[in-house]
């Protein structure tokens, strides 16, 4: 078998494909109708899209901080500011989180197919791999669910359930955030932790990104 | 392109180009339902890309950055559902008048070959294939020319040597 007219068999195949018509039963590129209910079809399947994970993250997040303020709003007085404090971080941290998810959607769509591939396919995957950086910012939020019942009463009346119990689960909630702020990242993927954190079909695609942006280095190296 | 006159001028364009589109769908998505997906994906963004149709470009090199930009990023969506992909519905159907020729035999294992490869090694080769020029090609991927050139070589010996374990 000669290989040496690859470009020969491929034409072959082109005359394969037009003999057996089988281009002929793709209606949908023929005629305009056809054509106009493809995009509908794609309106639709843009909408069916915006359930994704994602968008219910911004969406439930956005809720959430709502929520926050208006609690914030209606508990401006001394003896509940460890509740507005705790409550205040939650919010702020939530809203760091939306704006990123918020942020990735909007350079996701921004993105022009017609520039070359590589630049086009290693952007799609930096955003993808990105999205890890929003769980890291939003585990530093847990110790504040430790803390929003505090009180200065409790605080100054010496109780031991406080001392020995509360503030040290408060301090060890601030550890494993800020280690899990340092830790979460892709080269710490192959850990169980890391996969018992993040077996999830999304996070899956995050960590195959990061393999594709390797394919895309290896692929870029000029090997002349 | 929004008047009927566009459109029209469109669709002819898309209709010339049909059957590229199609090997493109053929070499990235092994479910022959999930392909049409594809195809419609592409057509779609061919249509929506070509209201910033930048004219410094080929209308050629347009087409494929479009189509291989949408199809790598549909391949990657996919991969879990990977499998080898059933090529010979087409041959099927040009067979049903005919034997089997050796001609079928070398389309069917150069559209193997094909469907192994990297995303972006697939991209190069369906280039290739096409008799697209190394400077286009280039133009097309974002990497060098000597670059090209090198990774198609390479990809060539690649193929003759597994077309030589076949024949042995």
């Amino acid at each position: 078998m000669n290989i040496d007219n690859l470009q020969d068999i491929w034409k072959a195949y082109d005359h394969k494909l037009e003999e057996s018509r089988v281009l002929n039963m793709q209606s949908w590129v023929l005629n305009l109708k056809c054509f106009e209910d493809l995009q509908k079809q794609k309106a639709k399947a843009k909408l069916n899209r915006l359930a994704t994970l994602k968008k219910w993250a911004v969406f439930l997040g956005i809720i959430w901080v709502l929520f926050l303020l208006f609690l914030i709003a209606h508990s401006l007085v001394f003896s509940k500011i460890a509740f507005v404090i705790s409550a205040g971080a939650i919010a702020v941290i939530t809203s760091i989180g939306v704006a990123m998810y918020i942020r990735q959607i909007i350079l996701i769509r921004q993105i022009d197919n017609s520039e070359n591939i590589i630049y086009v396919q290693q952007k799609l995957a930096e955003l993808q791999t990105s999205t890890l950086n929003i769980p890291r910012i939003l585990f530093l939020q847990s110790p504040f669910y430790c803390t929003w019942w505090f009180t200065p009463a409790w605080v100054s009346s010496g109780d031991p359930g406080f001392w020995f119990i509360s503030l040290p689960i408060a301090l060890l909630f601030v550890y494993f955030s800020l280690w899990l702020y340092k830790n979460i990242s892709y080269k710490n993927c192959d850990k169980k932790w890391f996969k018992i954190l993040f077996n999830s079909p999304e996070w899956t695609s995050v960590i195959k990104a990061k393999d594709f942006m390797n394919e895309i280095e290896v692929f870029k190296k000029d090997m002349a | 392109m929004d008047s009927e006159n566009e459109k029209s001028k469109f669709i002819q364009l898309i209709e010339e180009n049909k059957r590229i589109i199609y090997k493109i769908c053929q070499s990235y998505c092994p479910d022959k339902n999930d392909r049409e997906d594809l195809a419609q994906e592409i057509i779609y963004n061919l249509w929506k890309s070509g209201r910033q149709f930048n004219s410094e470009y080929k209308f050629s090199t347009w087409m494929y950055r479009v189509a291989l930009n949408v199809a790598i990023s549909f391949y990657r969506k996919e991969k879990t559902k990977t499998a080898a992909v059933p090529i010979d519905e087409v041959l099927h159907l040009a067979d049903k008048n005919h034997e089997n020729t050796e001609a079928d035999e070398k389309i069917k294992l150069l559209q193997t070959f094909i469907n192994e490869l990297k995303a972006l090694d697939k991209a190069l080769m369906l280039l290739y294939l096409e008799g697209r020029p190394y400077i286009e090609i280039a133009e097309i991927l974002g990497i060098t020319e000597t670059n090209v050139a090198t990774k198609i070589n390479r990809i060539k010996n690649n193929l003759k040597e597994k077309f030589t374990d076949i024949k042995n």
